[in-house]
């Protein structure tokens, strides 16, 4: 059972079934007195709680003194009464501030600790961090950018618009998109510091200024409410745990009237001739091998879907084929031969048999055989979508 | 004067942002200190490694700030506030009139986030203190913003609080 303690600014929920009581938004009151209702709904939570209370600061983004003092009152006197309760603050390592307030209480009582929550934000993160990784992702980029140039107009994307890049990861599209659309704001968030950090030094080399590059979960912003007229999100759907929440954020964010755009995989379309058999098999195996790590990257086609229940209307749909013929084949082949190393490495971790592998590993080299056969076609489908949020 | 003409000379903080407004009218609505320290973090953080995580960090010393001189304030004269910055660091100088017991209360305050026992102060207030004082919120600031704060008054019946905030650092 959830109950809702107060509307904005800010958000005082006590789960019983997980024992967690989540403070979110802003709590600046002038006196005690305007929270009051909270702070007994939190007295109330401790009552109930069995064994560990969970106290979930992790979208607080902004507390005052006069709260802070209020609420940690009430846990303190609790550890006074109650030595058969421990109570655990989780913070976010995105709002600094709250991980340096809320340590001091466990230096008062030691029932009180404090965690940061930070590095398992989703099953698959480690591997796209791999900062091994970075060219292949940025062939990746090159390659979509020559479809997504012209599609991005059809989805709102134009000059002197405020827009974000949700899972900018290493922050190439969030260039590219400022040289050829000139919007008058770019925020570009990630939860990889490693791919934030390079993203800040490509930029700099560059001399690109003006790309807001952020740290932040995308599941949990401190980015405020309706602020974006166009919101991109690409290629990060389909490897997150929980799209609908991420949707959720994003839908958060955008501006009534607004653009969210999403662009996802269906991996077991990806193609080419000759060898089409091995090269299918491959890429069944590799939606199915991702599926256990929590990622769907079949979820291409159902982005209508998922932007209809986030609320969005006016959904655009349309795919595109990045083949070998685009540019360079040798970029082609780069890709997927980057793509071979990475998922052969989960495939390992998923504990899959050597043979397994080895013929999974083969499907990727007839993908690159493919490509750079002088008649040969290798394809790789991508969808790119886009819902407007109500006005 | 305003407060950044009054910077000293051998600082090298360079101006950023600054607001003026009659005390009154500050005073007249609680609302002003979270608009005011939003608007302000939101302007001189664009530019920062990490310009939203810099902004809401900034937003919460600036807020305590603000709250102090909504508190402890006088309704005659005006609020100035400038914001300076020196590589990693930004200035907050916060000025507002008060009454002669409040600038003897923020000078002993003041005071006391430069003793040695400053920490154990905290902690003790945050344990037993019913309500937060304006003295934890300076300790708070202290303590938790690495803030390094000074108090000026040259010019009563108005106070100057001075705060280094080395924010960058922290945030990135």
């Amino acid at each position: 059972m959830s109950t809702a303690v107060l509307a904005a600014p800010f958000q005082a929920v006590f789960d019983a079934n997980s024992q967690e009581f989540s403070l979110a938004g802003v709590i600046r009151p002038r006196s005690v007195d305007e929270i009051a209702y909270s702070i007994t709904e939190f007295r109330r939570a401790i009552d109930e709680a069995r064994g560990v209370l969970y106290i979930n600061v992790k979208r607080l983004a902004q507390m005052n003194n006069t709260a802070f003092h209020a609420f940690s009152r009430v846990v303190l006197d609790a550890c006074r009464t109650r030595s058969d309760i421990r109570f655990v603050v989780v913070t976010s390592s995105v709002v600094g501030w709250t991980e340096r307030m809320f340590r001091h209480l466990g230096k008062i009582e030691p029932q009180i600790t404090v965690e940061v929550y930070d590095s398992k934000f989703y099953p698959g993160q480690s591997f796209v961090e791999d900062t091994s990784f970075i060219p292949i992702l940025r062939a990746q980029t090159k390659m979509t950018w020559r479809h997504e140039r012209t599609i991005l107009p059809r989805h709102g994307m134009r000059p002197g618009i405020a827009m974000a890049d949700i899972c900018c990861g290493i922050g190439d599209f969030a260039v590219l998109a400022q040289k050829e659309f000139q919007p008058a704001r770019i925020v570009a968030l990630d939860h990889s510091k490693p791919s934030l950090a390079y993203a800040r030094k490509v930029a700099a080399e560059f001399g690109v200024t003006g790309i807001e590059y952020t740290y932040g979960d995308a599941s949990e912003m401190l980015l405020e409410d309706n602020q974006f007229d166009f919101v991109t999100c690409r290629h990060s759907l389909q490897i997150f745990n929980q799209p609908e929440l991420l949707l959720k954020e994003l839908y958060r964010i955008v501006k009534p009237g607004g653009r969210v755009y999403i662009t996802n995989e269906k991996n077991s379309h990806c193609l080419g001739e000759p060898r089409a058999q091995s090269i299918q098999w491959t890429y069944n195996e590799l939606a199915r091998l991702l599926s256990h790590f929590e990622m769907d990257v079949e979820l291409g086609p159902k982005s209508r879907r998922y932007l209809a229940d986030a609320g969005f209307d006016d959904i655009l749909v349309e795919s595109f084929m990045i083949t070998n013929l685009d540019g360079d084949p040798q970029d082609f082949a780069d890709v997927i031969a980057g793509w071979e190393k990475m998922f052969a490495a989960m495939a390992a971790r998923h504990g899959e048999a050597p043979e397994f592998i080895d013929r999974f590993r083969q499907g990727f080299r007839d993908h690159i055989f493919a490509a750079l056969h002088p008649k040969g076609y290798a394809g790789w489908p991508i969808w790119a979508a886009s819902g407007r949020k109500p006005l | 004067m305003n407060a950044a003409q009054r910077q000293p000379a051998e600082a090298k903080f360079e101006p950023l942002l600054q607001f003026e407004m009659e005390m009154g009218t500050f005073l007249s609505d609680w609302h002003h200190c979270d608009q005011l320290s939003n608007f302000m973090a939101r302007m001189i953080s664009h530019n920062r490694t990490d310009p939203v995580r810099h902004s809401n960090f900034f937003s919460s010393a600036l807020n305590e700030l603000l709250e102090v001189s909504f508190r402890g304030g006088s309704p005659e004269g005006r609020i100035g506030c400038s914001v300076f910055r020196q590589g990693p660091k930004e200035r907050v100088e916060l000025s507002f009139p008060c009454s002669p017991t409040q600038r003897r209360f923020f000078r002993e305050a003041v005071a006391r986030t430069h003793k040695g026992d400053a920490y154990a102060r905290y902690l003790d207030a945050i344990s037993t203190d019913l309500a937060p004082s304006r003295e934890i919120v300076l300790l708070d600031l202290a303590i938790n913003f690495d803030a390094e704060i000074r108090l000026e008054e040259d010019d009563p019946p108005s106070i100057s609080i001075i705060v280094d905030l080395p924010l960058e650092g922290i945030v990135s």
